[in-house]
């Protein structure tokens, strides 16, 4: 039963709170930065000739759990190259109000053409506007996030069967 | 037939019991176990050995076998690459020496996620490449034909291609190139494959070497729905499965019901699908303003108007049936005029007799019959072009085909179709009361008691017989027909696009008409009310054998379906009717199909009915048989007839798809040898024709064609009269006219 002490030994805790140094971060202000191989936002990458990575083949649309990309590819000309196959993704949305940021996608994707960045303020006051379209994956982030320490925190690359 | 001898064999160790002659690869499917093919294909002919990619180990044979070849033997001891080393090792060989030059397209090829190749080289196969070389590369994709893409580097030489060109469509155009590593796939002289059932390629190539311009890069296997359906384009009713992504049909695939298609399709109903998707497709009712103009109305006020007219007619209406509305449909349209107006009066499209359901078998009965009579100058293929393919597949099995312009059988004929126990008689042409004729035939020789004796008519629309039938048992008085007409009733695009219908138009006060597209409505009609594509419809068609088959609604059409407002518009007349399609056909079933078909029943694969008892046709004003042939005189050149067809690419669905222009009829006028011979006319010329009005086309020489004919497609014929003269051009520079299409 109550043996009259619970009550001192509570506020002992909360008074040696007191005199300790607070791990309140001020954000937004402050920033944590996060692991390098934090998955947020996507990006889609380009070759450095400037054509896509991407040629719309729905494989990471067919990897994604959440079921939330969609791909509608088309066929490139001589006039209109777009990508480096023969076939590019005319439409490419991801609505990240569902993603659940596994990086399947990133996973599936043959070309290393969508990867998750680590951008993750991207809250938005309409479902809408989560819905990604190419050009906003394909831009870079707006808003950036300091990454820690590359040496200090990312795991190694994980080697797989090199020779496959 | 004497009862198939059983042989006993071990396959992987286990025991299997088939019938002798039983392929090893079916034999093994028997036992539970996979013999991993390319090219074999039993629709295709015997085997052929080209891939390799389904060796085994049989016991007493030192070298490896392909399983595909080989036949089931009493106590033959067979190790598959599960089991015997060996063969694994001759399969993993195979599969990489296919992979040795093949492109590493996956993400980019319409066959990904899709592909035996793929799947294959995922379950069997080495894992791994030794080849560090450049791969060979060649030109791709090249057109082959406007719907056909040919990508030589992903061919693995599977033959399937050239062997369904060579011996199924036995149009020979595909042709294997070369030797060795360099053989390729290609058409004769480069032509581009133009044939019927070209299409059938792409289904049948194991990878993405043949694939469809249509389809190219529009979905991946895992984004799409297949919605099994009917192929409502000709009266054969083939099984298809209509591809759809994201709400729009994608492409049409063969849904293989042995007993009518045998999993081909002809290349109208593959690539005609994107009819749907036509510019001139109407989404709203239009109502005429001043007199041409068409103002856009809403439903509410288009059903408002249509109830106005229709009461404004006061009986006197005529409703103009295209023979391709569901039996659903044309059943709730009759009972809304015929019950709620009294109006009986309609044109139908063409009958179909059903004495012939006596002489009634599934069409695969032609393929092994004996000897094959099709009467009548309509071609097969324009009008039912898979019972064309049934012809040739019975040619191939040693039967006879004998072709008639008239129904005359000589006695050597007529005593061997007494004779035979597979003897098919197939009616292609106008006359003839829709088969009735046929069927008075079939009697007088003996068909009625041998089962393996049919009698076919081919009709002219889709789903005239089901329409037929479903207008009759909408109510029960006879046709009276009204003088003047008060209002025309037009459904469907076929009937508003018919001569004939628009000549009944002229007569009629007030015209509605239900039509798909504004090409065929606007000028005429008062009212139109827009229509729905069979690929957007549920209910159920009767082919030519007379099975029902279901039609599914593959996607939403633009526009509320027809026997959603017929309904609606019932109501306001007092009769009642369903929405439902299954409802309808509940009804419907009691009355016409004898309460044994379900609409639920009539499904993935529709039974056909049982023959009936032959009943001789009710003597019915039999349609006019066009003037004979004006006998030609030998020593003058006099006329010809007028032989006008409809040709299989034709119509206006064809119209609507840019991708089948090219298999369009050109603007010819074939004609007999022997009159061509006597006008100096050689293939190619450019020659004029002259009835009424004159017309240049150019000359074709058809040795099939009986002299004192000439044959122009109904969209080149225009105006010309039943008689013509024709003559070669005076001027040789004149061009042929019409459009080349
Ligand atoms: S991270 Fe996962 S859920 Fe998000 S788009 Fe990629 S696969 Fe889909
Ligand atoms: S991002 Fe990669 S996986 Fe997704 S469609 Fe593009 S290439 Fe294919
Ligand atoms: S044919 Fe099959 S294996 Fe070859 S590239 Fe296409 S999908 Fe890949
Ligand atoms: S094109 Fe296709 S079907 Fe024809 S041989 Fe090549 S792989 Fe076989
Ligand atoms: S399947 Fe037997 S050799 Fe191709």
């Amino acid at each position: 039963m109550s043996s009259g002490w619970g009550t001192p030994k509570g506020f002992a805790v909360t008074f040696r709170q007191i005199f300790r140094k607070p791990i309140t971060q001020q954000y937004p202000e402050y920033k944590r930065p996060v692991y390098p191989r934090f998955r947020g936002r996507h990006r889609l990458q380009v070759h450095e000739n400037g054509l896509e990575k991407c040629v719309g083949c729905s494989l990471c649309a067919a990897a994604c759990p959440a079921d939330c990309i969609r791909v509608v590819p088309a066929e490139n000309t001589a006039e209109n190259r777009v990508s480096a196959g023969e076939r590019y993704a005319r439409i490419y949305e991801i609505n990240l109000s569902r993603c659940i940021f596994c990086g399947y996608c990133e996973l599936a994707c043959p070309f290393d053409a969508i990867t998750l960045g680590n951008e993750y303020e991207i809250s938005e006051y309409s479902r809408d506007d989560l819905i990604y379209t190419k050009d906003m994956l394909l831009a870079p982030p707006m808003k950036t996030v300091p990454v820690a320490d590359r040496d200090l925190y990312d795991t190694p690359i994980p080697v797989y069967r090199s020779s496959s | 037939m004497s009862a198939p001898e059983n042989v006993t064999l071990t396959i992987d160790g286990r025991v299997v019991e088939v019938p002798k002659g039983t392929g090893l690869v079916e034999t093994a499917a028997v036992a539970g176990i996979e013999i991993p093919v390319f090219c074999y294909e039993p629709r295709l002919g015997p085997p052929v050995g080209a891939c390799r990619m389904c060796l085994v180990e049989v016991e007493g044979i030192p070298k490896l076998q392909a399983g595909c070849t080989l036949t089931a033997q009493e106590g033959m001891v067979v190790g598959t690459g599960a089991t015997s080393e060996k063969a694994a090792e001759g399969q993993n060989a195979t599969l990489e020496f296919i992979l040795v030059n093949h492109p590493l397209d996956c993400p980019v090829c319409d066959k990904g996620g899709e592909c035996p190749l793929q799947d294959l080289t995922f379950r069997y196969g080495p894992g791994q490449t030794r080849m560090t070389f450049p791969k060979r590369t060649l030109d791709k994709p090249i057109p082959i034909s406007p719907t056909i893409a040919l990508d030589r580097e992903r061919c693995i030489l599977c033959y399937r291609c050239t062997r369904f060109s060579e011996s199924v469509a036995e149009d020979g155009q595909l042709v294997a190139r070369n030797r060795g590593s360099m053989s390729m796939i290609a058409t004769f002289e480069d032509e581009p494959y133009r044939d019927l059932f070209s299409g059938n390629v792409i289904e049948l190539c194991p990878v993405g070497a043949l694939t469809s311009t249509q389809y190219r890069f529009e979905a991946r296997p895992w984004e799409i729905q297949n919605v099994p359906t009917i192929c409502g384009l000709c009266p054969v009713g083939c099984n298809i499965s209509a591809t759809t992504r994201e709400g729009k049909v994608k492409r049409i695939l063969s849904r293989n019901h042995p007993e009518v298609d045998q999993g081909w399709l002809c290349d109208k109903g593959r690539f005609a699908y994107p009819h749907l998707y036509a510019e001139d497709r109407i989404a709203t009712p239009l109502e005429r303003v001043r007199r041409r103009g068409f103002g856009e109305i809403s439903w509410d006020d288009g059903l408002d108007r249509a109830e106005a007219l229709l009461r404004g007619a006061g009986g006197r209406i005529v409703t103009a049936l295209s023979g391709s509305e569901t039996i659903e449909e044309a059943y709730a349209l009759g009972r809304l005029l015929r019950v709620g107006l009294g109006a009986h009066s309609a044109v139908l499209p063409e009958a179909t007799s059903s004495a012939l359901d006596a002489f009634r078998a599934p069409l695969s009965s032609i393929g092994h019959a004996e000897v094959v009579v099709v009467i009548g100058e309509e071609r097969v293929a324009d009008r039912a072009p898979i019972v064309g393919l049934w012809i040739k597949q019975a040619r191939r099995n040693g039967g006879d085909v004998v072709e008639l312009a008239e129904p005359k059988l000589d006695a050597e004929l007529e005593q061997r179709l007494r004779s035979s126990d597979r003897a098919v008689l197939i009616w292609s042409g106008r006359a003839g009361g829709g088969g009735a004729r046929l069927a008075e035939l079939a009697h007088s020789l003996g068909f009625d008691g041998k089962p393996g004796c049919s009698a076919f008519h081919l009709p002219a629309t889709p789903n005239g017989r089901g329409v037929a039938e479903a207008w009759a048992a909408a109510a029960d008085r006879d046709e009276a027909n009204p003088e003047p007409i008060g209002l025309l009733i037009v459904s469907g695009d076929e009937a508003a696009a018919d001569p004939a219908v628009r000549a009944l138009a002229e007569k009629a006060e007030h015209v509605l008409a239900i039509t798909m597209y504004h090409g065929l409505a606007v000028g005429w009609a008062d009212l139109v009310l827009p229509a729905t594509s069979y690929l957007e419809r549920d209910g159920s068609f009767v082919n030519l054998e007379g099975r029902v088959q279901r039609l599914r609604r593959s996607v939403i059409p633009p526009v509320p379906d027809e026997l959603g407002w017929i309904s609606k518009l019932a109501a306001r007349f007092g009769v009642e009717i369903s929405p439902h399609a299954s409802l309808v056909f509940a009804e419907l079933a009691e009355t016409v199909y004898g309460g044994e078909a379900s609409f639920g029943d009539v499904g993935e694969r529709a039974p056909l009915p049982a023959r009936a008892a032959y009943e001789p046709p009710e003597p019915r004003p039999v349609a006019p048989i066009p003037p004979p042939a004006a006998a030609p005189a030998e020593h003058f050149l006099g006329t010809l007839r007028l032989l006008r067809y409809r040709p299989l690419f034709s119509g206006p669905t064809v119209e609507r798809v840019p991708e089948l222009r090219f298999q369009r009829p050109a603007a010819e006028v074939e004609l007999a040898a022997a009159d061509a011979e006597r006008r100096q006319i050689r293939n190619g010329d450019s020659v004029t024709v002259r009835s009424e009005s004159i017309l240049t086309l150019r000359a074709r020489i058809d040795r099939r064609l009986p002299p004192g004919v000439a044959r122009i497609a109904e969209e080149h014929a225009r105006d010309l009269g039943t008689t013509v003269e024709v003559s070669r051009s005076s001027n040789p520079f004149t061009s042929a006219g019409g459009e080349r299409a």
